[in-house]
């Protein structure tokens, strides 16, 4: 999962590495650091802000100003910005690029470091002239920067190479999948992260205290990860004004739905992977999921999508009734596609118990309800 | 050596005692899997299903001559399962657990590797060669035998395209779920070779994620390659949202990296149909094979 920028710096920070002066903005202009000019950058977990709109140079106070009423609120690539950060503009200095990520294909660790004006840095790494690839331990990480910094003026290597050691790591020790600093400004005071973009992994937050405690402070921007380390399993949502509830389980086959389901013209809400081989019995994960679906207006109908190799059908009917009886808040059509073990007797108890809901073995059927019931109420 | 894969090959179940271990150990052995040792550290464990059960790999490999494992650990035991396996002479093992920390596969990466071993996982179902065995708990109601060879990085997604394949008449030859983290064992690429070289598969069937470069790296050895056979891949995960890893770890999007008008680009760059939805990917197979 990929941090905002905030939070990567103060990651950077606390393993020695210098960032510019900035205060964290969540509505009127805070005190502003330094005598200017500043940036207003938007605190959301996407690349790309700059393109998006969510970084300004403000040369005056009421630009920062104006420039934070634009962007709090506002939602970049379907994040909302809760908060902005506002930072000195660093200037006199040297633009660098530094970045450590995870080779999956080699089982290494790629470091790139390359000095910037007019490269682009995504050719650059294809290339492989700024890159090297090294087994993920701080002396094979270190002999790579050196290599890297060769050719930079003594003084110069020495400062990059020091920044690069510190981020191998927190590279190392958090357990980083990504960890880039661009640009990476390198001038008379040494160097500045300009920007941070660490990836993180989720499946490592457990052993790494230090990051659980990170998600849970800033719970309001990480909504999806806290969800998963609270309840273990995942339910993203994917767009809040979304009309379709999705009960799924499997990634890749909730993935495809939301596809699909968008292909036709319909706004899937969220993303689930309920995992019904985990659920013993239990209605909890439903129940929840359901009262996180029933608190959008925007839902008009939920789909029930669950393919069950091993999963035993009946117990999930009786489970899936059982919640929605605790989640009145529902109050829209369910439409619930099951095929596979005991989809006879789960069809008979849902009948009995629940003949408002539409059961189909199809998923073409059952995706075809879903638009009718859709269009109905449009119309 | 996952196409040679038989229902003469034997093979040792890691954790075999465990809950999920032993409802599965008797699912693998009625589908035809033959299953001759299990391994648990767990005192006083001696057999599971009717299968000896010893206390490492070691053991269990000296008393069966085994060297395929299906590893059915927690997580955070994946790596120590896949140390003890290569150091046993272990040369293919599956790892279904889901959730194992990325630098833990870093290392099983190395290990698995540097044994000159294969490994399979994390984070899948399994593998399977239809109507002979399988290793993991794919669904037997999605393996008929047929033509098509499957990889996929999902799941259920593999199950839904298998069971619909079935339902039309069709079937797979060999099916590999490599799984959905961002570091692996096998990735697409490294499985081309082995079902172009398989006599029973006429067309390969690819469910692919966004995020990573695996079917950047598929479509390229795909368009290297010397022989031919069709390829039917879906990329699910148009709509996810970047920055947030949707389920599997792997289906991760940061930057440009992984997209799906990436991966749809290469691919059909190398002669791959890629499709929007199950059915059309479906429809395309039943006419051809």
């Amino acid at each position: 999962m990929l941090l905002i920028e905030t939070d990567g710096k103060a990651l950077l920070r606390a393993g020695g590495i210098a960032i510019p002066d900035g205060e964290v903005a969540a509505g009127t202009a805070p005190a502003l650091p330094g005598k200017g000019p500043w940036v207003v950058k938007a605190q959301v977990p996407v690349g790309g802000r700059g393109k998006a709109g969510g970084v300004v140079l403000c040369r005056t106070p009421a630009e920062v100003d104006a420039a934070l009423k634009r962007m709090i609120g506002a939602e970049i690539k379907g994040h909302e910005v809760r908060s902005c950060l506002v930072e000195t503009a660093v200037a006199g200095a040297d633009e660098y690029y530094l970045s450590l990520v995870l080779d999956p294909a080699q089982y290494g660790v790629r470091v790139m470091l390359l000095r910037e004006g007019g490269v682009d840095v995504e050719q650059a790494a294809s290339s492989g002239a700024a890159s090297r690839l090294c087994a993920p331990g701080h002396a094979s990480i270190h002999a790579a920067l050196r290599e890297l910094a060769a050719h930079e003026p003594s003084d110069r290597s020495a400062a990059l190479i020091d920044t690069g050691d510190k981020l191998a790591r927190l590279f190392l020790q958090h357990e980083l999948m990504l960890a880039e600093i661009n640009p990476l400004f390198v001038g008379p005071h040494g160097c500045i992260a300009g920007d941070a973009k660490v990836v993180i992994d989720l499946n490592a937050v457990h052993r790494q205290t230090a990051l659980q405690e990170l998600i849970e402070r800033n719970a309001a921007v990480y909504p999806d990860a806290v969800r998963k380390l609270r309840d273990g399993f995942d339910y993203v949502e994917v767009d809040p004004h979304g009309e379709i509830g999705l009960v799924t389980t499997g990634a890749g086959l909730s993935m495809m739905l939301i596809d699909e389901m968008t292909t036709r013209g319909g706004r899937p809400l969220n993303f689930l992977d309920i995992r019904t081989g985990l659920l013993r019995n239990d209605p909890t994960r439903l129940i929840k999921t359901l009262g996180w679906i029933g608190e959008r207006p925007s839902v008009r109908v939920v789909l029930v999508n669950i393919f069950a190799g091993i999963t035993d059908l009946a117990e999930f009917a009786n489970l899936l009734c059982t919640a929605l009886e605790r989640t009145p808040q529902v109050k829209v059509p369910v439409v619930c596609r099951i095929v596979g073990y005991r989809f006879t007797e789960a069809r008979e108890i849902l009948a009995a118990k629940r003949p408002d809901i539409a059961v189909e073995e199809d998923l073409t059927a059952a995706l075809n309800r879903v638009d009718a019931i859709l269009q109905r109420r449009a119309s | 050596m996952i196409g040679q894969l038989s229902r003469k090959t034997p093979v040792i179940v890691q954790g075999a005692t465990g809950r999920t271990g032993s409802v599965h150990v008797r699912r693998m052995l009625d589908y035809g899997t033959r299953i001759v040792a299990g391994v648990s550290a767990r005192a006083g464990a001696d057999s599971v299903e009717g299968v000896p059960v010893f206390p490492d790999c070691r053991a269990a490999v000296a008393a069966t001559g085994a060297n395929v494992s299906l590893a059915m650990v927690p997580p955070l035991g994946v790596l120590a399962a896949a140390e003890d396996a290569v150091n046993a002479g272990i040369k293919l093992i599956v790892t279904v657990a889901e959730g194992v920390p990325v630098h833990d596969a870093m290392r099983v990466g190395q290990i698995v590797h540097n044994a000159g071993a294969t490994w399979v996982g994390a984070s899948t179902p399994g593998l399977a060669i239809p109507g002979e065995m399988k290793l993991g708990f794919l669904p037997d109601v999605s393996l008929r035998p047929g033509p098509l060879g499957m990889m996929s990085k999902s799941g259920t997604l593999s199950y839904e395209t298998g069971y619909r394949l079935g339902a039309v008449g069709l079937g797979t030859s060999i099916w590999v779920g490599v799984g959905g983290d961002p570091v692996k064992g096998v990735r697409f690429p490294d499985l081309l070779d082995t079902f172009l070289a398989d006599k029973r598969t006429e067309g390969i069937v690819m469910v692919g994620e966004v995020g990573g470069s695996e079917e950047e790296d598929f479509a390229d050895a795909l368009a290297r390659a010397a022989t031919r056979k069709p390829v039917y891949a879906l990329v699910a995960g148009r709509g996810a949202k970047e920055g947030v890893p949707m389920g599997h770890a792997g289906a991760l999007m940061f930057g440009n990296v992984g997209t799906f008008e990436t991966k749809k680009a290469r691919l059909e760059a190398a002669g791959a149909h890629v499709f929007a939805t199950m059915e059309d990917l479906i429809a395309a197979c039943r006419r051809q094979h």
